[in-house]
């Protein structure tokens, strides 16, 4: 079997299939950032395929080897979400679209689940990052673009948003 | 709650959220993968950007550069003056980047001949004169005016004596030699462009001096002494615009 570092050059040279083939590992934990952050599964796989397109696009600007994936990519997906939500504001909304406040936070979600969702998409990226995808800290800050001590107050600080008694040991 | 139940529950929520991706998830993006443009964009695009840059780069200079002006030679025409003289027909000659050979040059005639560009420029501009130069040839001496472009109307009026009113101030110039041509430039200056001499004395035996008589207000009269009949003969060369002035000699 082809080794990953072999991929990922064929990737950098320009072969799709290659690029391809390194990016489906990373879909389902794409999808998962994506459908949190925007709260929608259309929107999210659609934000997914948009970020493998420009991720493909940008690929010569991929640095290190293919540990470096992972984080590169999700970052990627990440803007592609802020991009869709900025896109959505403005975007002409059907009105058979327009969710009423009580659709958006049924009776059955639970407490935490209303309070997610009461969080900024912002907020929610490093939640999930760290306690849905288990990204190391250093994927997690790299993912942020930010230092591994500000990755951890964001995830503190959001997780704080969700339950006010959480201490830092109790995060990480 | 405990800490392992918010997380658990966490999971559960970010689960509900979130559900599965479709099937086709997979196929989607290696399918968008495959036909979107190759991971090459910015190269591409900087070798438009480079063409377009080269192009007008070139361009530019062509129109800086133009290699040939409209030339009075081509284009011009002659009007006759009220009494010319037998050789006062002479056309130009075709229009070189080099000096044409002796066949192919007008002949001389000794009366007074006006040019004028066929085809007069659009917005009228004043001319600037960069060089004079003389030179002595076999039959003739040379008087070579330069100019950035091709100049607008110009004279020449053939005199008895070398005495020239200059302008403005009116006074009275007198050159070397017996004759002299008037040479009177429509549009054009001499002190743009031109830094050398404004009175050449020659020694030549045809074109004894050359002196600047006017040059004010777009217009630049050239006073020629000349040892013998004031007879001469008018071309113009391009790259660069050059006025030539062949006065005759006996030999």
């Amino acid at each position: 079997m082809e080794q990953r570092p072999q991929v990922l050059a064929r990737a950098v040279e320009g072969d799709a299939d290659s690029f391809s083939s390194l990016l489906e590992p990373l879909l389902d934990q794409a999808y998962r950032l994506a459908a949190v952050m925007l709260n929608d599964r259309s929107s999210a796989e659609d934000a997914v395929q948009e970020a493998a397109i420009k991720a493909w696009r940008k690929v010569r600007q991929l640095r290190g080897d293919s540990g470096s994936l992972r984080p590169w990519f999700l970052s990627i997906v990440a803007n592609e979400c802020r991009m869709a939500r900025r896109t959505r504001w403005w975007s002409v909304i059907k009105l058979a679209d327009v969710k009423s406040p009580a659709a958006e936070e049924p009776e059955s979600h639970s407490d935490l689940h209303r309070a997610l969702l009461r969080l900024t998409p912002d907020e929610r990226l490093p939640l999930v990052l760290h306690f849905y995808l288990d990204l190391p800290l250093e994927e997690l800050a790299r993912t942020l673009g930010v230092s591994q001590s500000a990755a951890k107050s964001r995830v503190y600080r959001a997780a704080r948003r969700l339950r006010d008694d959480l201490t830092i040991e109790e995060v990480f | 709650m405990s800490n392992d139940d918010f997380r658990r529950e966490l999971g559960h929520t970010f689960d509900d959220v979130a559900g599965s991706p479709s099937s086709n998830l997979r196929d989607r993006v290696r399918s968008a993968v495959t036909q979107a443009p190759e991971a090459r964009g910015p190269y591409w695009i900087a070798g438009v950007a480079a063409c377009v840059i080269a192009v007008l780069i070139v361009g530019v200079l062509y129109v800086a550069n133009r290699p040939n002006p409209p030339s009075l030679v081509a284009g011009g025409h002659e009007t006759p003056s009220a009494s010319p003289s037998p050789e006062a027909t002479a056309s130009p000659s075709a229009q070189p980047t080099a000096v044409p050979t002796q066949s192919a040059l007008p002949p001389f005639v000794c009366g007074s001949t006006t040019w004028a560009p066929s085809q007069p420029a659009s917005t009228p501009y004043t001319e600037h004169i960069s060089d004079l130069r003389t030179g002595v040839h076999s039959g003739y001496d040379r008087l070579t005016i330069t100019f950035d472009r091709v100049p607008g109307q110009v004279e020449f009026h053939p005199q008895s004596g070398t005495a020239f009113t200059l302008s403005p101030s009116g006074m009275r110039a007198t050159l070397k030699g017996k004759n002299g041509i008037l040479i009177v430039m429509q549009g054009t200056d001499m002190h743009t462009s031109y830094s050398g001499p404004t009175d050449i004395v020659t020694g030549y035996s045809g074109l004894a001096e050359v002196r600047r008589v006017e040059d004010f207000e777009g217009v630049v009269q050239l006073g020629l002494g000349v040892n013998g009949a004031a007879c001469y003969r008018a071309f113009y060369l391009g790259s660069p615009a050059r006025l030539v002035i062949d006065v005759q000699t006996a030999s």
